[in-house]
């Protein structure tokens, strides 16, 4: 069992890799609490439990918002929403890329072209201010309605990515032989092509899960979220409305932001695990420290013959 | 020279969709729009001011397309209606004010962050497996991913509030009248520290890791070796070989950043209450001001545009292989 | 009878080794090597065997994880290794100079041509840049390039032009030694054979030594005056062309010539070397080639074979049991 491809794999992956290790649990973590947020934390986030803005006690881990409410509560629950929205978010990206890099760079020709010509109009207008304008249009829009806005808007970059790869690949011999052999189009893509794409998938998903976490957040501050909704976003939105630094209840703002920040940190930490595999040249080995060592050793040799 | 008029082209179609998804934009919603900007105007706004606006906005009787003309005159005339909030002030000349704060606190800040970036990128690739290269990614990668609006947050407390290093808010001491006079300008710069701060802060982990990628890959590459071989001087090496060489991504990354750049200074403008075009969007988005709103986005579009342009001009000037 | 001739390259016993993480491959394992004024010799062997590490160790180009672990290199009596940094610098490109594989890649694709061969004038000698300049279009005719070519980026070249750039660039200073590795691998044979023949023409005026790496035996012999054949980070054989190509000592260099077709004469049998090339993280005790060589004998797995100076005429140099041990092979 422990000789299995994918638990090889897997130790390869995380042996020495403080980043690769420290990044996965962080996520876990996050995931769990939220997961279990009623188990883990019994006031219910949207009743008020105590006055407004108390700081951290043994009752409140937290302390309390203006209104009153347990924050330590809202954080976990409001976890889970915006969890959902980040991932949510990034499935979308992630499928509406695919779709478009693939028969960009598979297809080629005017398929190409005209894809290619929208995407990078696309790519070129700011992500968060569009955003930002769909967003107000829309009204005051619940989560499910913002993770499909953000999908929709930030799939560009990633199919840029997932075309050029698509092209490389497209040249490889074992393609080509497919095509004669007869193999369907469709099946060349799905089996042929897209185990290709994988890590570079993998890599995008987690990039766009940061991204549309900290969107999601920037949203909800801007007030342009449903308020009504607690996410970490509208936590941040209350306690900028009840200025929460300004009275000096910081956790009420220090929360939410910590929390992402955590969240999002360990993210990128797999994110860059995971870049370090496919350009190696990137990553600092330990033999570095052997090279140094044994230089000077041959230096101070040298130096006394 | 072709390079450039299809780039050109290129951003005078991303403008054209950019002014139709405006035009589109308030006609999806439900109701008629305009009603709905009288409703929110509660009163400030005057029949005859009403009709005017509709017959900017293209509302006039007549078919889709005719509207949209009228409505693409009115931009290119740089008519963009009366503002809601600050009623019966023109937007045109209520953005006219904010564009430079906007513009001098996000050019700085990506200018300040590039240096710093290429910096510490181009040391951490030196002295690879040191003490910056290890922890420096690892470090960045969390404060990179605290949302924006929360580390100017953070700033905003630390330094202004708590310790009143710096000033809480506005783009200068509004006591002093604006001229070019020292006492003027030295306030507009104490009064753009923290925010310019909070923005570096915001993006630079991501350029670190930029830069040191890009000048691992440079350093990597023959010419260097072969440059060090001809028994350069590695001053020479440094400048002529690897920094011009690098500079190509670099120049590339910062192009793909502003539109990230420019989203930072709405948050953080809206913390420290900055006269720029960010904080009026987000006074816009409260007061349910459409045509602000959508002159702000517009505006918004329009820098990220022109700065792309320029870098486009800029890799045309540095790289030779794209002047064939 | 002349006098002793004083080597102008002289390389002993040196070691390179590669340091990962998983141990230290040996690229260059003990390597002797003298290069005389003037003569052009030649480093042969399969990839991977450290012919180019060993061009590399010449002028001390090696990164991490590459490191001279030992031996000296000698250029006109003064050690490189110990030289300091301000030393090494001046002894770069104006004693010794390299030809890359790919010219291409060896040329920095954002300045000019006329730039490249200026900086390096402009970085050794103090003159003018004028100066500079005018030698610049002299080494460029030199090479059969049109002077208003200087100002030309190199993309802007063809493949052929571009090698003779870098030919160009490491003639540029005069120096005594030339070190090209693989400098027409990727050029056409029409191509290649007018660079040859360019490279002989400037060798005949200014009188520069050359170590010619490549795998390609055909194009060696005919150019070459001794050639050195490598396996595996050692030298196997070495020894005056004629006589190796004649009369190969080595099982592996006999292997090498029998891998190559010939173009005139009866058809014969091509036969090639069976087997893999050795893993450098895991060596045997006895003679690097044992798994692939047809002679092996028990003391060829036991003990590793030094090279030796055989008794026949050439002062052939042969790394093998069976041919010290005088069975003619």
């Amino acid at each position: 069992m422990l000789s299995h491809p994918v638990i090889k794999f897997l130790r390869r992956f995380y042996s020495g890799n403080m980043a690769a290790i420290l990044g996965t649990l962080i996520v876990s973590t996050v995931i769990i609490m939220s997961a279990f947020a009623s188990v883990i934390a019994e006031n219910d986030p949207k009743k008020r439990v105590a006055r407004g803005h108390q700081p951290p006690s043994a009752e409140l881990l937290l302390g309390s918002t203006r209104s009153g409410k347990d924050v330590f509560s809202q954080v976990l629950h409001g976890g889970q929403v915006s969890l959902m929205v980040a991932f949510g978010a990034a499935l979308i990206t992630i499928t509406i890329a695919i779709c478009v890099g693939v028969s960009a760079g598979y297809f080629g020709g005017r398929v190409d072209e005209f894809l290619m010509s929208l995407t990078n109009i696309i790519l070129v207008f700011p992500q968060l201010p569009l955003l930002i304008i769909l967003a107000a249009f829309l009204g005051q829009v619940g989560p499910v309605v913002i993770a499909l806005i953000i999908g929709l808007s930030s799939w560009a970059w990633g199919a840029r990515v997932i075309r050029s790869q698509t092209l490389a690949v497209r040249n490889k011999e074992f393609i080509l032989a497919a095509e004669v052999m007869g193999e369907s189009k469709w099946r060349i893509i799905l089996f042929e092509i897209l185990p290709n794409l994988i890590s570079i998938v993998v890599g995008m998903a987690m990039g766009t899960c940061i991204y549309a976490l900290m969107a999601e957040a920037g949203l909800g501050f801007l007030g342009l979220g449903d308020s009504t909704i607690v996410t970490w976003g509208t936590m941040l939105f209350w306690a900028q409305s009840n200025s929460a630094f300004i009275v000096g209840a910081w956790w009420d703002m220090v929360v939410p932001g910590t929390a992402i920040a955590i969240f999002g940190g360990g993210l990128a930490l797999l994110n860059m695990s995971v870049d370090q595999i496919s350009n190696p040249k990137l990553k600092t080995g330990s033999y570095i420290k052997t090279w140094r060592r044994m230089k000077t050793e041959v230096e101070a040799r040298r130096a006394q013959s | 020279m072709s390079f450039v008029l299809r780039r050109f082209a290129f951003y005078f179609v991303a403008i054209m969709v950019a002014i139709t998804f405006n035009f589109i934009m308030p006609r999806m919603m439900p109701g008629d729009p305009v009603d709905a900007l009288f409703a929110s105007a509660q009163g400030r706004m005057s029949l005859e001011t009403l009709a005017a606006y509709k017959e900017m906005l293209g509302f006039v009787d007549g078919p889709l397309h005719e509207q949209y003309f009228i409505y693409l005159k009115s931009i290119f005339t740089w008519d963009l209606g009366p503002s809601i909030m600050l009623y019966p002030l023109p937007v045109s000349d209520l953005l006219a004010v904010k564009v430079p704060w906007t513009v001098g606190l996000a050019g700085m800040s990506t200018f300040i962050s590039v240096f710093i970036g290429l910096l510490i990128g181009t040391y951490a690739s030196y002295h690879r497996a040191g003490f910056v290269d290890r922890f420096m990614p690892g470090f960045w990668a969390f404060v990179g991913a605290m949302p924006q609006p929360v580390t100017a947050l953070y700033i905003f407390f630390i330094f202004a509030l708590t310790w009143k290093v710096f000033p809480l808010s506005y783009g200068a001491n509004p006591d002093i009248d604006p001229s070019y006079s020292w006492e003027y300008l030295s306030s507009i710069l104490y009064h753009a520290v923290l925010p310019i701060s909070s923005m570096i802060l915001g993006g630079i982990g991501a350029w670190i890791f930029n830069m040191r990628n890009a000048m691992i890959n440079v350093l990597g590459e023959d010419y260097i070796t072969m440059a060090k071989a001809k028994g350069l001087s590695n001053g020479r090496i440094m400048s002529h070989y690897a920094a011009r060489n690098a500079l190509l991504p670099v120049v590339t990354a910062v192009s793909m950043q502003i539109g990230f750049i420019m989203a930072g200074a709405i948050f953080i403008e809206t913390v420290y209450n900055y006269p720029g075009v960010g904080l009026l969007l987000f006074k816009a988005l409260g007061a349910r001001d459409y045509p602000t709103m959508q002159a702000c986005f517009l505006l918004i579009v329009v820098f990220v545009l022109v700065a792309n342009f320029i870098a486009d001009l800029l890799n045309l000037w540095l790289d030779p292989r794209l002047r064939k | 009878m002349t006098g002793v001739r004083e080597p102008l390259l002289s390389i002993s016993d040196l070691c390179v080794d590669y340091i990962t993480d998983d141990g230290n491959a040996r690229a260059v394992n003990k390597v002797n090597l003298d290069i005389y004024p003037g003569e052009t010799v030649g480093l042969a062997g399969e990839s991977g065997c450290g012919k180019s590490t060993l061009a590399f160790a010449i002028a001390n180009l090696h990164n991490a994880p590459a490191l001279i672990t030992g031996g000296k290199i000698n250029f006109q009596g003064r050690d490189i290794l110990t030289l300091s940094p301000e030393e090494l610098r001046q002894f770069r490109w104006s004693k010794a100079s390299m030809v890359f594989q790919s010219a291409m890649n060896s040329l920095n694709p954002v300045i000019t041509i006329g730039d490249q061969l200026v900086d390096v004038v402009l970085a050794h000698e103090t003159i003018s840049v004028t100066e500079a300049e005018k030698r610049a279009i002299a080494m460029l005719d030199m090479v059969g390039i049109h002077a208003s070519r200087i100002k030309s980026y190199p993309h802007q070249l063809s493949g052929g032009m571009r090698q003779r750039v870098v030919i160009a660039i490491a003639l540029i200073l005069r120096p005594k030694l030339i070190i090209m590795d693989e400098p027409t691998t990727a050029l056409d044979v029409v191509v290649e054979r007018d660079i040859m023949d360019q490279l002989y023409d400037l060798k005949e005026q200014l009188g520069f030594a050359i170590l010619f790496i490549s795998h390609d035996l055909g194009l060696m012999g005919q150019i070459t005056d001794r050639i050195g054949i490598m396996y595996a980070g050692q030298m196997v054989e070495l020894g005056e062309t004629e006589g190796i190509i004649a009369n190969p000592q080595h099982p592996y260099t006999q292997g090498l010539l029998s891998s190559f077709p010939t173009i005139h004469g009866p058809k014969e049998r091509l036969e090639g070397i069976p087997g893999n090339p050795l893993n450098l993280l895991d060596v045997p005790a006895g003679c690097y080639f044992q798994d692939r060589c047809s002679q092996c004998d028990t003391i060829c797995i036991d003990v590793m074979p030094n090279i030796e100076v055989l008794q026949v005429p050439d002062e052939r140099q042969v790394a093998c049991h069976k041919v010290s041990q005088g069975d003619a092979l």
